[in-house]
């Protein structure tokens, strides 16, 4: 799989309830990433750009349409299933970096192998060699709050990494930075894209991050490009 | 097999997940330790109540139980249900101890023992070496007894003293008595129906009932509380128990008789019983209605960490956690705070009260009946599996609510 892992959104259909009523959040949506490419979603508010990285990752069902992340189609399996296959694939990095305040920066990236059957000693060596990656390597026995923002979220991209997923899924990492940290943290997506041909998908407000992307999708756009496509087709 | 096989190792990777889990529940215990103190504390206060009822009847149970002999038979009047609700009378004893199914001795004197039995008021001065001295007065079971009564209690040792004389005011005091008064020492003068009493002994009898009472001579019990020459239960040995029902049979058809007939094990068994059952009626529903206060405790708890935690948890499944995992983990943390509750309930008492002498009013003979708590293993484990299913209902819903926690409300709230 991991020769081939493009992310294929197929015909999505995703809407909720609200109350009594229906909100529709996707229409007939289709979106092909192809593997080892660094894509930005970009666009206003309540267009459905975390709610697409969620089904991406498996923590969201779409109503109708597929989710096929290489061969594997992902919105069908079982939940036990799921669970496993994101536990290998995917590595998500969230807006609030969401560390655990009672483990150290090393525990908390180490967590994720304890999914593995890594023993203590793999463990280790791996999340001392994700966290050299972030350049957090002398901040390991730190714990959250001894970081900065910018640390932890270099600890939270660490912890995304360890397992070696070939998919990263990043909601709006440098919305709690400055400017300064949040080109840092670009930098090193970036870098972890070019030398290590990590497939990312990041979900973001910052226009600066384009220079980082080698794609960048405005969804509002999108969609209206694919409705009138659409139409065309229909006419 | 290849089905079972799947399923060994998944449950081998959830409980792998699940312990890591647990781990980092048990480093965060700190942030939430009020919440999980006031579940500790309900739930051993509950331990504590259980253990209690439970240790109290276990007492009763046993010193009821090491009381009576199987081949003796106790006859009492018919209708009564207590000796000290029967009458008897001489010529009622010589009739039974004529039967040829009563064991005789060598000179063929029937092995029978006629005893008097009274709820006596007991009046004595309780400082053993103070100058400060106070008078208190205690109900106590008084018997009188004879020189044959010691044939039907094997197990009777004098402790300290000596056996009180026939025709003169002594009495011998069972121990269980003197380790809830201990004034009561040999020498001292108590007054008993208005009459001054020395105790002359102290006794013991396997933690048998009977060392909750006095004993003295059965004429001088007769005499001071006016009760001529009647008694009031009459104790047979029979050369064979298994005779019983055919001798009760015989007696019930003798016009000269109007009497209860029944061993005395079974006699002591029908009073542990209405005793014990007493105990679990006021002891268990008390304990249910804090057991229920308890859950609630261990559920608001569970609750309060689940929503204080609910991004932490969505991170776990985020990063890939089984949701079986994660509740899995709430359960354990349920399960020890229940398991530390129990052993806060369990322990002090254990060590406080455990051989501790109670006493009792004996509602059949309304006298005071002394026991000792009886804190056994088997009750310990009774509590704490009582204690881990109070921790097992209070975890198991917040438990499925983690499960089922749905991931991207979550992390966007």
């Amino acid at each position: 799989m991991k020769n081939s892992d493009n992310i294929i959104l197929k015909n999505i259909n995703k809407s909720y309830q609200k109350g009594k009523n229906t909100v529709v959040v996707h229409r007939d949506f289709n979106l092909t990433i192809e593997s080892g490419e660094f894509v930005t979603l970009m666009g206003p508010s309540g267009l459905g750009k975390s709610t697409l990285l969620h089904l991406m990752g498996g923590l969201d069902q779409p109503t109708s349409g597929e989710v096929i992340i290489g061969t594997q189609r992902i919105d069908d399996l079982k939940q036990a299933s799921l669970t496993q296959w994101r536990a290998e694939n995917i590595g998500f990095v969230f807006q609030s970096h969401h560390l655990l305040p009672v483990l150290s920066a090393q525990g908390n990236v180490e967590l994720p192998l304890a999914l593995t059957s890594l023993n203590k000693k793999q463990r280790q060596e791996h999340a001392s060699y994700a966290l050299e990656l972030v350049g957090m390597s002398d901040r390991a026995s730190h714990f959250p709050k001894e970081l900065s923002g910018g640390q932890e979220q270099r600890v939270a991209i660490a912890r995304a990494i360890v397992s070696d997923p070939h998919i990263l899924l990043c909601d709006e990492p440098t919305g709690n930075l400055d400017r300064q940290t949040a080109n840092e943290i670009l930098a090193l997506l970036d870098q972890l894209n070019r030398d290590f041909g990590k497939t990312i998908v990041m979900v973001t407000h910052d226009k600066k991050a384009a220079n980082y992307a080698s794609r960048v999708i405005n969804l509002e756009s999108y969609i209206g490009e694919a409705h009138n496509c659409h139409m065309g087709e229909n006419r | 097999m290849n089905i079972s096989l799947k399923g060994l190792h998944s449950l081998f990777i959830n409980v792998k997940q699940a312990k890591a889990l647990t781990v980092i529940n048990f480093k965060s215990f700190p942030q939430r330790v009020i919440a999980s103190t006031v579940s500790i504390l309900s739930i051993a206060c509950v331990a504590g109540v259980i253990l209690s009822v439970l240790a109290m009847t276990e007492g009763m149970m046993k010193t009821l139980e090491r009381t009576g002999l199987d081949n003796t038979v106790l006859v009492m009047r018919a209708g009564a249900s207590s000796e000290l609700q029967s009458v008897m009378f001489p010529i009622e004893v010589n009739i039974l101890a004529n039967n040829q199914k009563i064991i005789k001795d060598e000179q063929g004197l029937a092995q029978v023992s006629a005893e008097m039995f009274v709820d006596a008021e007991v009046t004595y001065i309780s400082n053993v070496d103070t100058v400060a001295q106070e008078t208190e007065t205690k109900s106590l079971a008084l018997r009188g007894i004879s020189k044959s009564t010691q044939q039907f209690r094997p197990n009777f040792r004098l402790v300290k003293g000596e056996m009180f004389a026939t025709g003169v005011r002594q009495l011998i005091v069972g121990q269980a008595i003197t380790r809830r008064m201990p004034g009561l020492i040999i020498g001292k003068v108590i007054t008993l129906g208005g009459a001054e009493w020395t105790v002359s002994g102290i006794f013991s009898d396997g933690n048998s009932v009977f060392e909750s009472e006095l004993w003295a001579d059965i004429g001088m019990v007769q005499s001071d509380y006016r009760r001529g020459n009647t008694l009031q239960s009459i104790r047979l040995a029979l050369k064979d128990i298994s005779d019983l029902p055919q001798l009760e049979k015989e007696w019930q058809d003798d016009p000269r008789l109007n009497i209860r007939v029944l061993t005395e094990k079974q006699f002591f068994a029908d009073q542990a019983s209405n005793l014990t059952r007493l105990i679990r009626w006021l002891g268990f529903p008390i304990a249910i209605v804090m057991a229920l206060g308890a859950i609630v405790a261990a559920l608001n708890t569970m609750y309060a960490a689940i929503a204080s935690r609910s991004k932490e948890i969505a991170t776990h499944k985020a990063i890939g956690f089984s949701p079986f995992a994660i509740s899995m983990s709430i359960l354990c943390e349920a399960l020890l705070i229940a398991f530390v509750g129990g052993l806060l309930g369990i322990l002090p008492l254990y060590c406080v009260f455990d051989g501790w002498t109670a006493a009792t009013q004996n509602a059949s003979n309304l006298s005071q009946m002394m026991f000792n708590f009886d804190i056994t293993v088997l009750l310990m484990i009774k509590t704490m599996s009582l204690a881990l299913f109070i921790g097992l209902l209070g975890g198991l819903l917040p438990a499925i609510k983690a499960m089922r926690l749905p991931v991207t409300e979550a992390l966007r709230d």
